[in-house]
């Protein structure tokens, strides 16, 4: 291994670029995608850093094809990714769909940026968090998750590569442009000390695959082209030999497991920070930029004598509802402050199911929350 | 419009060599390697594939689900119908 494939050590470098140095790490070799602020770094590093550990970048025509060339990658063995900003997460929303259908292990950054549309597009937003959950056509699970600093960025680089090849299927890595520009201090340790998960293999001769088989946890083995196993891969509906199958009884059996293979992990999946819920009557619940300027508020309502706990969502997709659920048996209210016009709130809203008190603190973007707004909302919650 | 029937004994391969571009796809595919570029061309010049009929045919489809241009279908045994039927 040559000592570029793993800079171990301090260093000082951005949300992007940790992006980057995250997917390497984790054993990313293929990035395809299209430059687009504030993601453009992230593409910029990767086309520095691939090639030189033995990588593929390609810069593509467009969005449509990044993510097609991620799937197409990722079935010739290669750990693979693609970053963007929301209108071009937007355009991969088809292939990102296929992804899952196929069941292709890949990670999709996200750098959100003020929209809709062009928006702001040097300009912090979290406009696009139903959009992941949602944006593809039909019925599916996702996983997506959601840093607030720059060393987080990469750790969770390297979570979600291994998310991605556990679970098979598309992760969504949903930064924002505050933390992908935003520059601090990131430790990168030793290899051995970060642990890496590969996708599983077939054990069975080639003639005996079937693509499809999922074993007991609903996750099938996967082979690679061109390895001798001869399979068929297609965004139609299909059987456990990757054969169309066009009958309601075959869509009922892959798409219950398409989700199941998430919703049945979820506490494999989910991962949580708390401070204070314990004995919290307010809980503010946020994630990205927004959780850390929301621990300005939190601070400065202690001192007021306000006991608020701050759950942060470092998994939002799957929804940790049952977290919720138990804390709005215990807590008033929550708060949710996210810059966009309520969004995760109502998967909050949902899971309170009117046990508690929910005050959404919207932000249209353009730049971070106020901590004040966040600590009146507090206020207000519990007057 | 021609089309070639490759019968084996169980299963039966249909190329419409008319359709066919010479891509190599099915031949690459086949798992019996059975199926292969002929000396015969079509109207506009492509190697049309055949199939060697020694009755090796699995009926697993695979050549015709990786035709990029629809060109092959597979008729099993267990589908084909019976005289008189239809």
């Amino acid at each position: 291994m040559s000592d570029r494939e793993h800079l171990e050590g301090e260093h000082f470098m951005s949300g992007d670029e940790a992006c980057s140095e995250g997917a390497i790490s984790a054993g990313c070799r293929f990035f395809a995608g299209y430059p687009i602020t504030p993601a453009t770094e992230i593409a910029e590093r990767m086309s520095d850093r691939l090639p030189e550990v033995g990588g593929t970048y390609v810069q593509m025509e467009d969005e449509l094809g990044s993510m097609a060339a991620v799937l197409g990658a990722s079935w010739g063995d290669a750990k693979a990714m693609t970053a963007t900003s929301g209108p071009g997460f937007s355009l991969m929303m088809e292939n990102i769909g296929l992804g899952v259908m196929l069941e292709t292990p890949c990670v999709v950054v996200n750098v959100q940026r003020a929209g809709p549309s062009t928006g702001l597009p040097t300009m912090v937003g979290q406009g696009d968090m139903m959009q992941a959950r949602w944006g593809s056509h039909g019925c599916y699970s996702i996983i997506a998750i959601s840093p607030d600093s720059v060393q987080e960025v990469f750790d969770l680089m390297i979570k979600a590569f291994n998310l991605a090849e556990r679970f098979r299927l598309p992760v969504l890595v949903m930064m924002d442009g505050a933390v992908g520009h935003m520059y601090e201090k990131v430790v990168i340790p030793p290899l051995d000390k970060i642990h890496l998960v590969t996708r599983r293999r077939p054990d069975v001769p080639p003639g005996e695959y079937w693509p499809y088989m999922p074993d007991e946890d609903l996750i099938p083995p996967m082979a690679n082209t061109g390895e001798g196993y001869r399979f068929h891969v297609t965004g139609l509906t299909h059987d456990e030999r990757g054969y169309p199958a066009m009958d309601p009884e075959a869509q009922d059996k892959l798409v219950r497991r398409l989700v199941e293979k998430v919703e049945r992990h979820r506490d494999e999946i989910i991962e949580l920070e708390e401070d204070g819920t314990d004995d919290a009557e307010v809980v503010v619940c946020a994630y990205g930029i927004t959780a850390r300027v929301a621990t300005i508020a939190v601070e400065r309502a202690r001192r007021e004598g306000t006991r608020v706990g701050l759950l942060r969502l470092i998994t939002v997709w799957p929804f940790p509802e049952d977290k919720i659920k138990s804390l709005a048996r215990q807590v008033k209210a929550f708060v949710v402050p996210e810059i966009n016009y309520g969004q995760i709130s109502l998967e909050v809203e949902r899971s309170v199911a009117g046990m508690a008190r929910l005050a959404l603190v919207p932000h249209m973007g353009g730049d971070v929350h106020n901590p004040a707004t966040i600590l009146e909302a507090i206020r207000q919650v519990i007057k | 419009m021609s089309n070639s029937v490759i019968k084996s004994k169980q299963n039966q391969v249909f190329v419409m060599t008319e359709w066919c571009k010479g891509c190599r796809f099915c031949i690459e595919f086949c798992p019996q390697h059975l199926l292969y570029e002929s000396d015969e061309t079509n109207s506009k010049g492509y190697h049309i594939v055949r199939m060697d009929d020694n009755g090796n045919c699995i009926g697993c489809e695979m050549c015709s689900m990786v035709c990029p241009e629809f060109a092959i279908h597979v008729v099993t045994a267990d589908e084909e119908p019976e005289k008189g039927e239809g």
